[in-house]
């Protein structure tokens, strides 16, 4: 690739990675598949495609390519742009069933926000599993048989991804800052403040998850980015400029708005809390209807982050962390039974059926397709009655 | 701020589908779907609309008495479709499965027309193929197929004139409702290798659109 190619894959790759970039779908050798290879599912990400390759070198698989609309697994199948739809478009257009004696597909464990393993199943034979949740976990996996351990069904958040988080959220927020400080107070105040901002995002980030940043709590840590960003700027700058009143007040402003832009939803672009934009602050809580639960054990598969777990005695799954939940909802869609299901503050209800009409996407078309009248009524009795039937 | 545009990204906005198409139409989409619905509906004909989307093309449809299934992948998309249809009074049958899924969803020879407006440049080559052999099969011998799909002006003067009006509205469209269409050349061609007769492409009167329009045959 050329130098500026380069570049621009950086770009595209960090800063801009917020945005979709697609892929073309279809199947891809990896390294010499033959006829028992495994068959592995991603999304169509470019930087997904490009980490699975470079993850998957020296191992042979088969990788299909779904249409994912150029989003990420995970946020693809909550937005619903990767569903069992496109698992089975992709199952059958790509040819794999030729290429391949066995009928055993590995998803994603991301994906089960959007993906109904069972209608895949049923449409097109292929058995359908849940692999590990992080790509990095794909060559122990198959070295080991294919088979998943507990401790990758879980969502990591290493440091390394942390930064990459920081890296995204630090030059929006700071960019403003900087036009505005410029503008009033020159170009080294301008550069002092936002490099304090840009600071404080990235110690934010190094001290997760040791931050809260989900409950009222939260307001701590975002009060405490603005005072430790405001005290940086406020030094440097003293130390350049001598006191000034004036400087004093607007770094103090600008570390404060740039804190309560990162606090719309720096919760939502972690994997260790439930978005806060995306509930519009209205708190809902994962139920478990025990009637209905026969302990097949889907949702504790899918959960990436240990909140439910079998209980071998009862033979039934119990909630046996409610406070790690994320509210991702893929136990709820992959449950077989419904017996799973949201509960709002104020009592109303979110079936699995709305749940898979409209995945977890509430700040668009759920507040539209399904107003706040039938979110009440019938299908609170519906999630709550003890069989369904 | 990149919070915004994430969820922006994110959020499928079926509802803003309608509006955004015809921003990108410049108005015209309404009488395209009319136009479909002049050609192939009437009283007890039975149409299925493939990539359906909001129901633009089925509900025309079924104005004019025909007994319209609307077929999409996109529960959300449905969820405004049935909202449309119920609205006005119409009946239609309205079924969650994509494309490659046609084989599970649509009997052999259980329709007189099938019509897919703006959904045949959204798929893969292949999927194309598969979704044309699908159709001819839902066909009964000698029924229908219509498709209307976006069409570049094509001397390249007019191309590059086209493609310069087309950016704002195609960029407007794009952060309204996330929506893009993608203009595409030689379906017919694919039509005919998919074992339709009487093969015919136009223009359609309004807007940038191309018409292609064919029958199952009789003899097989």
């Amino acid at each position: 690739m050329t130098l500026p190619g380069r570049f621009l894959a950086w770009l595209r790759d960090t800063l801009l990675r917020m945005f979709p970039h697609a892929t073309r779908p279809g199947l891809r050798a990896i390294g010499r598949p033959g006829p028992n290879a495994p068959v592995l599912l991603s999304g169509n990400f470019t930087l997904t495609v490009d980490r699975l390759t470079r993850v998957l070198r020296g191992r042979d698989a088969w990788l299909l390519v779904a249409d994912s609309h150029g989003i990420n697994v995970w946020c693809a199948a909550g937005g619903g742009h990767l569903t069992h739809h496109d698992v089975i478009a992709v199952l059958r257009s790509s040819g794999i069933g030729e290429r391949v004696e066995h009928r055993h597909l590995w998803l994603p464990q991301l994906a089960a926000t959007g993906v109904e393993r069972r209608i895949v199943q049923e449409r097109t034979g292929w058995r359908v599993g849940w692999g590990p949740a992080r790509l990095e976990d794909l060559p122990a996996f198959l070295d080991r048989g294919q088979r998943v351990k507990h401790s990758e069904r879980l969502m990591r958040f290493p440091l390394w991804e942390r930064m990459e988080m920081a890296l995204l959220w630090a030059p929006a927020t700071t960019a403003i800052a900087a036009v505005v400080l410029w503008s009033l107070l020159g170009a080294t105040t301008a550069f002092i403040g936002a490099g304090s901002i840009a600071v404080v995002i990235f110690a934010i980030f190094a001290a997760l998850p040791r931050l809260p940043l989900w409950g009222g709590s939260r307001w701590f840590t975002y009060a405490g980015g603005a005072v430790v960003a405001s005290l940086l700027a406020i030094t440097a700058d003293m130390a350049l400029h001598g006191p000034n009143l004036l400087h004093i007040g607007v770094l103090g402003a600008a570390s404060t708005i740039a804190m309560l832009v990162l606090s719309l939803d720096l919760a939502g672009t972690t994997p260790l809390y439930p978005s806060t934009i995306n509930t519009r602050g209205n708190r809902f809580d994962l139920v478990l209807n025990a009637e209905r639960c026969t302990g097949v054990a889907d949702c504790v598969q899918v959960c990436p982050r240990d909140v439910l777990a079998m209980d071998g005695k009862l033979r039934r799954v119990r909630i046996q962390r409610p406070d790690a939940c994320i509210r991702c909802g893929a136990c709820v869609v992959q449950c077989p039974e419904d017996a799973l299901f949201f509960r709002f503050a104020d009592g109303r209800t979110l079936s699995p059926t709305q749940i898979r009409a409209t995945r977890m996407n509430m700040l668009g078309r759920r507040a539209v397709v399904l107003p706040a009248k039938t979110l009440s009524t019938e299908d609170q009795a519906a999630a709550e009655a003890p069989r369904r039937d | 701020m990149s919070s915004y545009v994430y969820m922006k990204l994110l959020e499928s906005t079926p509802e803003r589908y309608d509006r955004g198409m015809r921003i990108l139409s410049g108005n015209t989409i309404d009488g395209l779907w009319e136009e479909l619905a002049k050609r192939i509906a009437g009283p007890g004909i039975r149409v299925l609309d493939i990539g359906c989307g909001t129901g633009g093309v089925t509900l025309a449809c079924a104005r004019r008495g025909a007994r319209v299934t609307g077929l999409d992948k996109d529960a959300g998309m449905l969820a405004v479709a049935r909202a449309k249809a119920q609205a006005e009074g119409l009946t239609a049958t309205w079924v969650e499965a994509g494309v490659m899924e046609l084989e599970d969803e649509v009997a052999p020879s259980s329709f007189d027309a099938v019509v897919s407006s703006l959904a045949m440049s959204e798929l893969l080559p292949e999927e194309r193929a598969y979704a044309l052999r699908q159709a001819r099969e839902a066909l009964v011998p000698g029924g229908r197929l219509l498709l209307a799909d976006e069409a570049a002006p094509i001397t390249p003067l007019g191309r590059l004139g086209w493609r310069l009006r087309r950016a704002p509205r195609a960029a407007l469209t794009w952060i309204l409702t996330g929506q893009r269409t993608h203009p595409m050349d030689g379906l017919a061609e694919e039509v005919r290798a998919a074992g339709f007769v009487d093969v015919e492409e136009e223009r359609a009167p309004a807007g940038d659109f191309i018409l292609v329009s064919a029958r199952r045959g009789r003899d097989t």
